[in-house]
């Protein structure tokens, strides 16, 4: 679903590179931790696939296609097949939970009867069942990162990214966004999820990719999270 | 849904940056009035062309006691010289130029020139052999002036051939340059006008910008990313347009309809619904300037 070729990132000649020749294949209905330090090329990786930048050298590739031969025109028929969550939530503050997952389609040009029938089931799937009219500041952390969720599954994109999604959570609500994201990735959708939380690393037992300095130190089939320290001690 | 979409995008875009629509609608409204202004003075100007190129006249005026002209040395034109003079004008060399040929004695001379001066004292001090006697010669083809000016100015008893036609030039010139102000205030309004429309399209992208980020993760197309930004824009650009075509028909219909042609009945003034001709033009121009400067902005400060 994923492919990276000896992708390199250079944002700037004279520091190192964000990511340095990685190489790396995520699988369809596959679930993926990314972890690292700050600054290890995570985000990077992230934006890579989206294409909001492009690799130096090397080619990326989604749903089997070079993104570098995307035209830019095309960007965003590539971008309705991810969904991304960031960890701070980045919901429209004036709209209502349901507005804010309606949005995603409206722009899209989805009529107004399938976003009155899918909004609704996306926001069960999700758990926020009654919830529709709420505005995002009357909502948890938790509730809003679901919130998200469901904004970006709304489409039903094949990849779903999710950058620190569970940064700004306590260990009990990130565990129930960790449920409804593996519910996700149970229904047939790609989960690639950048992280830091080695208590949801451990728990969960997926694929684990480590980055440090841009480059894989590390892929695991059912991987646990290993702290800096420990990695440096390794 | 699309359209319903962006259409309400558009309004709260609007309402949300009430002021500097506001600011935009009343500079593209200044701008295009003086726009408009100089397209009305070009307008009167091809009006009054084609009203009195078809009546000014050639003047050959004919010797008095005072002329200073080397033909007229030998004192006012005599019966005989007129005789030849109207000879001439009348003759088959003339024919291809000169359309037609009337006589005005001293006493009609001084009836026009009081008329023309009915309210001025100069009147009581104007005798009719102090006015030359003239002919004047409606020519076939107004710009073959020279022609009548060669073959006349120096026969004996004439004193000076005019050309009325120089005397409209000159009206005319006046008219020019003052269409020419106007385009340059228009020109100075409509830089304004862009530069203004450049930053409402800022502000608005910019308060606007947690909507557009999301429209672009979840891959919604540039167009509907962009198009009420443009649209609000040209929106209020088009509301200035239909402004400005509302002051220069009100200006036409009151200040020219209304007092000018009261004023100055023999004139050809332009109707307002000439006016009107204008009116899709600057809605058109409006429409434009806001178009492409808040395409260019949009380019910097809108990523897509």
């Amino acid at each position: 679903m994923i492919r990276f070729e000896n992708v390199t990132k250079v944002y700037d000649a004279k520091s190192r590179p964000a990511l340095d020749s990685v190489s790396l294949e995520v699988d369809r209905s596959e679930f993926v931790f990314l972890v690292g330090a700050s600054g290890s090329g995570k985000s990077t990786f992230i934006r890579l696939v989206l294409k909001e930048d492009s690799a130096s050298r090397g080619a990326v590739y989604v749903a089997g296609q070079n993104v570098a031969n995307i035209p830019s025109w095309r960007v965003p028929r590539l971008r309705r097949g991810i969904g991304v969550v960031f960890q701070d939530f980045r919901l429209l503050p004036n709209k209502t939970v349901f507005a804010n997952v309606a949005f995603a389609m409206q722009v899209i040009g989805k009529s107004r009867a399938v976003i009155r029938e899918t909004v609704p089931e996306v926001l069960k799937t999700v758990g926020l069942e009654g919830k529709n009219n709420r505005m995002p500041h009357e909502l948890s952390g938790g509730e809003q990162q679901r919130v998200a969720i469901a904004r970006a599954i709304v489409n039903r994109p094949g990849i779903l990214l999710a950058d620190e999604p569970t940064g700004n959570l306590d260990p009990t609500t990130s565990m129930g966004i960790m449920k409804v994201l593996d519910r996700i990735n149970s229904n047939g959708t790609t989960v690639v999820m950048a992280t830091h939380d080695d208590d949801i690393v451990n728990t969960m037992r997926k694929r684990v990719v480590e980055l440090r300095n841009g480059a894989v130190v590390r892929d695991d089939a059912q991987g646990i999270y290993i702290g800096e320290t420990e990695a440096v001690a390794e | 849904m699309r359209l319903a979409f962006i259409l309400s995008e558009i309004g709260s875009g609007l309402r949300r940056n009430l002021s500097m629509v506001i600011s935009v609608i009343l500079v593209t409204f200044i701008s295009l009035t003086f726009v408009g202004a100089a397209g009305l003075l070009q307008l009167q100007i091809n009006q009054m062309k084609g009203y009195w190129y078809d009546r000014v006249q050639v003047a050959v005026f004919l010797c008095v006691e005072n002329s200073t002209s080397p033909s007229c040395a030998a004192g006012p034109v005599t019966e005989e010289q007129r005789d030849t003079i109207r000879g001439m004008l009348e003759s088959e060399t003339f024919t291809p130029y000169v359309a037609s040929v009337e006589y005005e004695s001293q006493d009609e001379a001084l009836g026009h020139f009081q008329d023309q001066f009915a309210n001025s004292p100069i009147v009581d001090s104007v005798t009719a052999d102090q006015l030359p006697e003239s002919f004047r010669v409606n020519l076939v083809d107004p710009e073959k002036y020279e022609v009548i000016n060669e073959a006349f100015s120096s026969l004996p008893g004439v004193d000076v051939v005019s050309d009325q036609r120089e005397l409209l030039e000159k009206v005319f010139s006046v008219m020019n340059r003052a269409s020419l102000g106007a385009l340059l205030v228009a020109g100075v309004m409509t830089v304004c006008a862009i530069l203004l429309i450049a930053t409402t399209i800022r502000l608005s992208a910019f308060s606007r910008r947690r909507e557009t980020g999301i429209m672009r993760l979840v891959g919604a197309s540039k167009a509907v990313i962009q198009l009420p930004f443009i649209l609000e824009g040209v929106i209020a650009a088009v509301v200035g347009a239909l402004l400005a075509s509302g002051a220069l028909w009100g200006m036409s219909r009151f200040v020219i309809g209304g007092w000018l042609a009261r004023e100055y009945p023999e004139t050809a003034f332009i109707s307002d619904q000439q006016v009107l001709l204008l009116v899709p033009a600057l809605i058109l121009l409006g429409a434009l300037l806001a178009g492409v400067s808040s395409l260019l902005t949009l380019r910097r400060y809108v990523k897509v």
